[in-house]
């Protein structure tokens, strides 16, 4: 066990990770080269946004259950009220998690987020209201991924706290009581 | 008994592995991240009193399947031996009800959330489209919203108005695209501002699905030249599409102010239905 630990682990799920990043890089790369591609506007932007969209979908149902362990949903319940929730695998399972897969997968979710802003900047530089809107849509998916997760995060270790915090509580009294028995 | 001999007092058995135990799970809140985690032994199953507002831990059984993996039985005993626990509040009785993913979908496969995901947009367009027994009840019939049936509406109705266009494509998609978006969002935000109790979201979703009968009106339109056909399909799909808006935003506002959050819908509705007969 000590010995394995210095060595380079490979990514766990290699499938999964490269689908997390191929969207992402294809709607960016799509988006720079595009007037390669296509000469109009629409084609453009209708790939670029399914492209994101897909991506969107791949990394908030697929790559974020597989390789990290969180998934966030919005629910309405019986009064009407709008409930957001987060579900994350328990804890043995989240030692368990590769941790090359969980830094690929946030690293390429934030650096996504830049890149796009970064586009941004510059159409808005330029004033190309059509490409402003292409970079707003991706931008906008992006960044509503990493609230979800970052939120869907913070809830796991609250979770995990609460839930030893408690365990140790009940572990105590339970222990007092054994020490107590003796006596 | 005095204090000083308390140290060399040789503990109970069990006494020692609780304290183990403890010092574990010490250590184990101490440190940041849950990746750095080494539990002494695996960990007692989650007790009825955790007052968790979401779903309790969920136990993998198995490790996460890859994506290819097509057996959809492996979903049933998990969520079998997973049940969530009577004591949590409202999560449990939603799942139990169907309106909520199964408790246990961390692990399922890929295919089930794809099917799970379009034939949820399938169900939204028929509740809000179609005739249907939840129409008295607006607050129970888009529960379940998504904006996956919107965006794929917004996108062929611009795509629909720029083929149909024969100069200007990429304005008329372009114009389409975010009027249909910042109305969408605009007209929420009426009925927000007018002391109407709505959810953004769900309105959002709301209105992208009642898109569904201009998509065939432009569809149509594309596909006959005809003026006057044009003009009574738009009209035809244009009441359409109010009547299944009507009931959602009438029923989120005082009925003192239902003109006034009806009337920049009909709008948005008849700008859409102009673009349509105009595009040549």
């Amino acid at each position: 066990m000590d010995l394995s630990q210095p060595v380079e682990e490979n990514y766990a799920n290699p499938k999964t990770c490269f689908f997390h990043v191929l969207f992402k890089a294809s709607a960016l790369a799509f988006y720079i080269l595009s007037t390669l591609f296509a000469n109009s506007f629409v084609i453009i932007f209708v790939i670029t946004v399914v492209l994101a969209a897909l991506d969107f979908w791949v990394v908030k149902n697929v790559s974020g259950r597989i390789l990290v362990g969180l998934r966030w949903w919005n629910e309405i319940n019986e009064q009407g009220e709008s409930i957001w929730r987060f579900e994350c695998l328990d804890q043995e399972s989240l030692a368990r998690i590769n941790q090359k897969d969980s830094m690929l997968f946030w690293w390429t979710l934030y650096l996504n987020a830049v890149a796009w802003g970064i586009f941004g900047i510059f159409s808005m530089v330029r004033l190309e209201v059509d490409y402003l809107l292409v970079v707003a849509v991706c931008f906008s998916l992006a960044i509503a991924n990493i609230i979800g997760f970052t939120k869907c995060r913070k809830d796991a270790r609250n979770k995990i706290q609460a839930f030893a915090s408690r365990t140790i509580a009940s572990r105590f009294s339970s222990t007092l009581q054994s020490a107590f028995s003796l006596v | 008994m005095s204090n000083s001999h308390s140290d060399t007092i040789p503990l109970h058995p069990s006494s020692q592995s609780d304290i183990d135990e403890i010092e574990n799970l010490i250590n184990a809140s101490v440190q940041s991240g849950p990746a750095t985690v080494l539990p002494a032994r695996p960990p007692s199953p989650p007790r009825a009193s955790i007052p968790v507002s979401s779903n309790p831990f969920i136990q993998s059984q198995i490790p996460p399947p890859p994506p290819q993996s097509s057996s959809s039985n492996q979903k049933v005993p998990s969520v079998a031996a997973a049940p969530p626990p009577p004591s949590v509040g409202n999560s449990s009785r939603i799942a139990a009800t169907g309106f909520g993913p199964a408790p246990n979908t961390l692990t399922e496969p890929v295919w089930d959330t794809v099917k799970r995901d379009l034939s949820r947009i399938v169900s939204n367009l028929n509740l809000v489209v179609f005739p249907n027994p939840y129409r008295e009840d607006p607050g129970k019939a888009l529960r379940d919203w998504d904006l996956w049936g919107p965006f794929f509406f917004i996108v062929f109705l611009g795509l629909t108005l720029s083929w149909s266009a024969s100069v200007k494509k990429s304005e008329v998609f372009a114009v389409a695209f975010a009027l249909l978006a910042a109305g969408a969002v605009i007209l929420t935000l009426n009925v927000l501002l007018l002391g109407g109790h709505i959810i953004f979201f769900q309105s959002l979703s709301l209105l992208g699905y009642c898109l569904f009968p201009l998509d065939i009106g432009a569809l149509i339109c594309m596909l006959k030249d005809n003026v006057i056909v044009k003009i009574v399909v738009v009209s035809v799909t244009l009441a359409w599409s109010s009547w299944a808006a009507y009931p959602f935003m009438s029923s989120a506002v005082n009925p003192r102010r239902k003109a006034l959050a009806l009337y920049p819908v009909f709008l948005m509705y008849v700008s859409v239905g102009f673009l349509i007969i105009a595009i040549n």
